[in-house]
C-alpha cells in the first residue's frame, strides 16, 4: 500500500467547466450593474471578455505580468470611483473586481472550485443593495448553477453532460432546504450591529428631510416610492382622517420652517387630557435613513424601542435602515394639554422678513373676530375665497417666498399653504406648528393593508386654542376644488418617473392594473413580514407560543439543534431504507433463509438456492418436503421473468407457515 | 475545498448577523446546509461499498505485482466519484450505476519474493462538492506471488546428477548431442572433463552429452557453491528460466522439496513457486513473509 497520495491526474478542469463558471459569474455579476458605477462593469466586461477569448486561444491567456498589470489598474478603477474604498459600493465594486482577475488565473479545478464558492459571497454583496423577492429568486438560480458546478467539478459521475450534475444538485438542494429553514427560523439574531464598516451611509434614500423648505414636498410628491404600510387591528378610519404625523416643526426662518432649537424629544409626560376610541394598528416603515416613525394623528402608545415626545412624534432610538415594525396605538378624537410658557413662546417666534401686509392681512382678520377661533376660520376663508391654486408647479418666488406666495403667484401646494397659514396665525397671536407627515393611502384589497406612498406627503398646521389645546387645521383643503391643477402632478410625474397609469380609472383595465398591483404589493408585503424583518423579537413571540419564552437563547440553540438533528435523521434514515430495498419475493425469502440460520442451516453467501437446499435438506431430511416447495416457488419466481404468475405471494405464505425447529436428540 | 467553504459561509452568516440582513443570512445558511447534506452525502457515497480485491498473475520480484480490486454497488441507487488509491490506472474515478460493478487493477511495487498480500485497500471519494472526503480501508487477504527475481546469468543446470533417486533410463549419459559444460563431479569419467576448461582456469569442468529421451537437467540447490541463500535462489531461478526458455525437461532440487522432471508452462510455474515460497535453513528473508 503506497502511503504517499497520487495527485489526481483529472485536475484538468474541462472546457464547458470553465466557460460555466464565467457565464454563471458574469449572470451573479448583472443586477449588480444598478448599483455600481459603470466603471466597474466596464472593467469586469473587460477581464470576462478577455476570459471567454482565451478559453478559445489559449495562448491569448495573459502573462503573470499583464496579470499584475490588470490587476493594479483593476485596483485603482475601484478607488478612482469611490475615492477610497470605504462604503458597501466602493467594497462591492473591489470583490467584484477581484473575483473577475480571479478568473484570469482559473488552471486547476480547485480554482474553479474557489471561485464557485465565492460566487455565493457574492449573493451576500447583493443583498447589501436589493432585497426584493424577484431578486431572491434570480440569486437562488445563480447560487444552484454555482454548486450544479462544484458538483460538476468534481467529477466521476460517469455521464458527461449536465444531467446527472443537474439531478444531483436538485437533491442536494431539496434536502438542504429544510435544514436551512431551520437554522434561519432559530439561529439566534443580534439586536445591534457588532461592527460596522460604514456600509449603511446614506445613498439617496427618498423621504421625507426635517426641514420644509419650498420644493421639499414636490420632490416627494413625484416620487412612486413606498412609504409605509399599516394594518389595523380593528376597523380602518376613513381616508379623509388617515393624518399621518410625522415630524413637528417648531422654528421658522426666512427660508422656511425646521424642527427647532429646543430638545423636543423630552418624552411625553402629561399625554392626553382626554381622548376618544383607541385605533391600534401595526406600521411597516420602509428604511428612511431617519429616526422619526408616523403615526396616525395622534399616537398615544408606542414600542419600548421608541420614545414619545411632548409634541407627539414618535422618535425611534436609532434610524431606520431595514423595513422595521412598529405596533402603534393613536386616538382621533382627543384633546391636548395646554403647553408650558415656554412652549407657547416658541410657537409664537416669528421670522425677520414679516412684511407689512401680512400684518394688514391679519389686522384685517383680528377686527372682523372676537376670539381666536373665529381669526383662523378668517384665514381658511381667506385661502378659499381668494383665487388660489393648488399645483405641484408654481411659479419661482423670489426672497420672501411667504409673502410672494400670499400676494402675488397664489399658487402653490400643501407646505406653501401650511407654512404660510402658519406665519399667519403666529402675526395674530395664535400659536402654530407645522406638522409634517402623509395625508391618506389606498387600500389593498387583497392583504387589507393600507399603503402609503411617498406621493402621498403631506404638511398641515396645528393652531394653540384657549381651552381646545392643539387643533389640527389643514389649510390646503380650504383651496376651492375647481382650482385644483392635477395636470400639473401629471406633467411632473410624466418628467422623470416612468408612465404610471391612472389607477383610480374606472373600467377593466383600470380594474386589472390594481388588482395586480394589490397582489404584488400583498406579495411584497408577506416577503417584508417572514423573510426581511424576520428578527429577535419574532424569534422570542415563536418560543413564548411554544411555552419556552422563559428558556431564552439557550432554548432556540436547543430547539435549533434538535432540529437540524431530526432533518439530518429523517434524511439518513430514508437514505438507509432505500439501501435495503428489497423486492418482496427477496423479502420471503430472506426471512426463509434467516429461519433456517436459527437451526444452525444458514445459507453462506456463495450458494444459490438449488445448493443451499440439497444442503438443507440432506442435514434435515425431515424438510425436505417445505424446503423443496419454497426453493420451487422461489426460483420460479425469480428466474421465470413471468411476474403474472404472483409467486411472490404464495412464497410469502409458505414462508410464514414455514417454521422449522432444532431437532430433539 | 471544505475549508475555505466554511470560511465563505461563516463570512457570509457573520456579515449578515451583524448588518440583520436576513436574506444574506438565509442564503449563508442555505449553503452551510448544502455543506451538512453533502457531508452524509459523502459518507453514504461509500456506504456498503463492496469491494473485492483479487491477486493478478505472479510477477517476478521487481515488477509491480497487480491486484484487481472490484467495486460492487448493491444499492439501487448510483455511486459517483469512487476513487481506489494506489491504482496503476492513476485515481481515475469511477462511477457505479445501480447494482453495477467495476474493476480497477491496483499496483503494488514487489521488492522480496515470496506472497506479497494487499491487506486493505483504500477507497475514497469525494462526491458530491469536493467538500468533504470519505475513505474507507477494505480489508482483503489477497496476496500476490512474487517470484524470486532472476539472476542475470548463472551457470547452467547440471544434467543427470540424480543418481539413483532418478528412474531408470536407457541411454544415460552417453556419447549422443552435446548439451552444455557442468561442474566436475566425484565419479565423472575423465573423458568427459573439458581440459581445455582446465587449461583456461575455469575448474573441473565436465562435458555433458544428452540422453536419448530428449535432455533432462536438475536444478538443484546443492550444485550451487554460493554462500548467500537468496543469491543462489536467484541463480536457481534464472536456470528455472533458462531451462524453461529451451525444451529441456527439468527437475527442480531444493532441501526437503524435490519437483520431477517435466515441462511445460505449469511446470515452470510450480517450480518458480517453489522457489518463491522457499524457506531455508537459516530462515533468511522470507520467513517473516510466510509466517504472516
Amino acid at each position: 500500500m503506497r502511503t504517499v497520495k497520487a495527485t489526481p491526474i483529472d485536475e484538468q478542469p474541462e472546457r464547458r467547466q470553465t466557460i460555466a463558471l464565467i457565464l454563471i459569474t458574469a449572470l451573479g455579476y448583472l443586477p449588480l450593474v444598478r448599483y455600481l458605477s459603470w466603471q466597474i462593469t466596464a472593467f469586469l466586461g473587460l477581464v470576462l471578455g478577455l476570459r471567454l477569448v482565451a478559453v478559445r486561444w489559449p495562448e491569448a491567456s495573459p502573462g503573470r505580468f499583464a496579470l499584475l498589470a490588470l490587476t493594479a489598474v483593476g485596483g485603482l478603477n475601484c478607488w478612482y470611483v469611490y475615492q477610497g474604498l470605504p462604503g458597501r459600493a466602493g467594497g462591492a465594486a473591489l470583490f467584484v473586481t477581484m473575483l473577475g482577475l480571479k478568473l484570469l488565473e482559473l488552471r486547476t479545478r480547485r480554482d474553479h472550485r474557489m471561485v464557485a464558492m465565492l460566487l455565493g459571497f457574492l449573493v451576500l454583496v447583493h443583498f447589501l443593495f436589493d432585497q426584493s423577492g424577484a431578486l431572491t429568486v434570480y440569486l437562488a438560480l445563480v447560487m444552484f448553477a454555482a454548486i450544479m458546478l462544484l458538483v460538476d467539478l468534481n467529477g466521476g459521475l460517469g455521464d458527461p453532460g449536465w444531467r446527472v450534475p443537474f439531478r444531483l444538485s436538485v437533491r442536494l438542494g431539496l434536502e438542504a432546504l429544510p435544514i436551512a429553514i431551520a437554522l434561519f427560523v432559530l439561529f439566534p439574531r443580534l439586536s445591534a450591529p457588532l461592527w460596522s464598516l460604514g456600509l449603511e451611509r446614506q445613498t439617496g434614500v427618498t423621504g421625507m428631510s426635517d426641514r420644509l423648505r419650498h420644493g421639499s414636498i414636490s420632490e416627494l410628491v413625484i416620487n412612486g416610492d413606498l412609504a409605509f404600510r399599516v394594518r389595523f387591528d380593528g376597523p380602518a378610519p376613513p381616508e379623509s382622517r388617515l393624518y399621518w404625523r410625522g415630524l413637528v416643526l417648531w422654528s421658522v426662518g426666512e427660508s422656511g420652517w425646521s424642527p427647532g432649537p429646543e430638545p423636543r424629544l423630552a418624552p411625553a409626560s402629561e399625554g392626553l387630557e382626554s381622548a376618544g376610541e383607541w385605533i391600534d394598528y401595526e406600521l411597516v416603515l420602509e428604511p428612511s435613513r431617519q429616526r422619526w416613525v408616523f403615526a396616525l394623528d395622534l399616537p398615544v402608545a408606542h414600542p419600548t424601542d421608541t420614545a414619545l415626545s411632548a409634541d407627539f412624534q414618535i422618535v425611534a432610538d436609532r434610524p431606520v435602515v431595514a423595513v422595521k415594525r412598529f405596533r402603534i396605538r393613536s386616538a382621533l378624537q382627543y384633546r391636548t394639554h395646554d403647553p408650558p410658557e415656554r412652549l407657547r413662546q416658541l410657537a409664537l417666534g416669528l421670522p425677520a422678513n414679516v412684511t407689512e401686509r401680512m400684518r394688514d392681512l391679519v389686522a384685517g382678520w383680528q377686527g372682523g373676530s372676537t376670539s381666536d377661533w373665529e381669526v383662523v376660520q378668517a384665514a381658511l376663508d381667506f385661502f378659499h375665497r381668494e383665487p388660489f391654486v393648488y399645483t405641484l408647479l408654481p411659479p419661482r418666488v423670489g426672497a420672501n417666498p411667504t409673502d410672494a406666495f400670499l400676494f402675488e403667484t397664489r399658487s402653490g401646494f400643501c407646505e406653501h399653504y401650511a407654512s404660510s397659514f402658519a406665519l399667519l396665525m403666529r402675526i395674530a397671536g395664535i400659536p402654530s406648528r407645522v406638522i409634517l407627515g402623509y395625508l391618506g393611502g389606498e387600500m389593498n384589497r387583497i392583504s387589507g393593508r393600507y399603503m402609503v406612498w411617498q406621493s402621498d406627503a403631506h404638511a398641515w398646521v396645528e393652531v394653540l386654542i384657549e381651552g381646545r389645546g392643539w387643533v389640527r387645521i389643514d389649510p390646503t383643503s380650504a383651496v376651492a376644488p375647481e382650482r385644483v391643477d392635477n395636470r400639473s402632478a401629471a406633467r411632473l410625474l410624466g418628467a422623470g418617473a416612468p408612465v404610471q397609469f391612472r389607477l383610480d380609472a374606472e373600467g377593466i383595465f383600470g380594474r386589472a392594473i390594481r388588482q395586480v398591483r394589490d397582489l404584488a404589493d400583498s406579495l411584497d408585503a408577506a416577503w417584508q413580514d417572514w423573510v426581511l424583518e424576520y428578527a429577535v423579537e419574532d424569534q422570542r413571540s415563536l418560543l413564548d407560543r411554544l411555552g419556552l419564552g422563559a428558556q431564552g437563547d439557550r432554548a432556540l440553540v436547543v430547539l435549533m439543534i434538535a432540529t437540524l438533528g431530526l432533518v439530518l435523521g429523517v434524511i439518513l434514515v430514508t437514505l438507509m431504507r432505500s439501501d435495503r430495498h428489497l423486492d418482496r419475493l427477496e423479502r420471503s425469502y430472506d426471512l426463509f433463509c434467516r429461519r433456517l440460520s436459527r437451526i444452525g442451516l444458514g445459507r453462506h453467501a456463495w450458494e444459490g438456492p438449488r445448493d443451499y437446499g440439497r444442503r438443507v435438506v440432506s442435514a434435515r431430511p425431515d424438510l425436505t418436503t417445505p424446503v423443496s416447495q419454497i426453493l420451487s416457488v422461489y426460483i420460479r419466481g425469480r428466474y421465470s421473468g413471468d411476474s403474472s404468475l404472483r409467486e411472490d405471494r404464495r412464497l410469502a405464505q409458505l414462508v410464514r407457515r414455514f417454521r422449522p425447529r432444532t431437532r430433539r436428540r | 475545498m471544505g475549508v475555505i467553504y466554511a470560511l465563505v459561509v461563516m463570512a457570509i452568516v457573520l456579515g449578515s448577523l451583524n448588518f440583520q440582513n436576513n436574506l444574506g443570512l438565509l442564503f449563508g445558511f442555505f449553503m452551510a446546509a448544502v455543506g451538512l447534506v453533502a457531508m452524509h452525502r459523502c459518507w453514504f457515497n461509500l456506504l456498503a461499498l463492496e469491494a473485492q480485491v483479487r491477486p493478478g498473475p505472479p510477477v517476478f520480484a521487481g515488477v509491480p505485482a497487480q491486484f484487481e480490486v472490484t467495486l460492487r454497488n448493491a444499492r439501487d441507487g448510483a455511486r459517483y466519484d469512487l476513487r481506489v488509491l494506489g491504482g496503476l490506472d492513476g485515481v481515475r474515478p469511477i462511477h457505479l450505476e445501480a447494482r453495477d460493478q467495476r474493476s480497477v487493477t491496483v499496483g503494488v511495487a514487489s521488492e522480496r519474493r515470496g506472497l506479497l498480500p494487499l491487506p486493505e485497500v483504500e477507497i475514497e471519494t469525494r462526491h458530491p462538492m469536493h467538500l468533504f472526503r470519505a475513505w474507507s480501508y477494505a480489508a482483503s487477504r489477497a496476496a500476490c506471488l512474487i517470484y524470486p527475481r532472476p539472476a542475470p546469468q548463472a551457470p547452467p543446470a547440471i544434467q543427470d546428477a540424480g543418481g539413483s533417486r532418478r528412474p531408470a533410463r536407457s541411454g544415460g549419459e552417453g556419447a549422443e548431442d552435446f548439451v552444455g559444460p557442468r561442474a566436475y563431479r566425484y565419479g565423472d569419467s575423465p573423458r568427459h572433463l573439458d581440459w581445455k576448461a582446465l587449461a583456461r582456469e575455469r575448474g573441473l569442468v565436465v562435458k555433458q552429452f544428452g540422453g536419448d529421451q530428449g535432455l533432462e537437467v536438475w536444478i538443484d540447490w546443492s550444485a550451487l557453491v554460493v554462500s548467500d541463500a537468496e543469491r543462489r535462489i536467484a541463480l536457481l531461478t534464472r536456470q528455472v528460466l533458462d531451462a524453461a526458455g529451451s525444451s529441456l525437461r527439468f527437475g527442480l532440487r531444493l532441501p526437503g522439496v524435490e519437483i520431477e522432471l517435466g515441462h511445460g508452462e505449469s511446470h515452470t510455474q510450480r517450480c518458480l513457486m517453489e522457489l518463491a515460497l522457499f524457506r531455508h535453513a537459516n530462515g533468511q528473508g522470507d520467513t517473516d513473509r510466510r509466517a504472516a
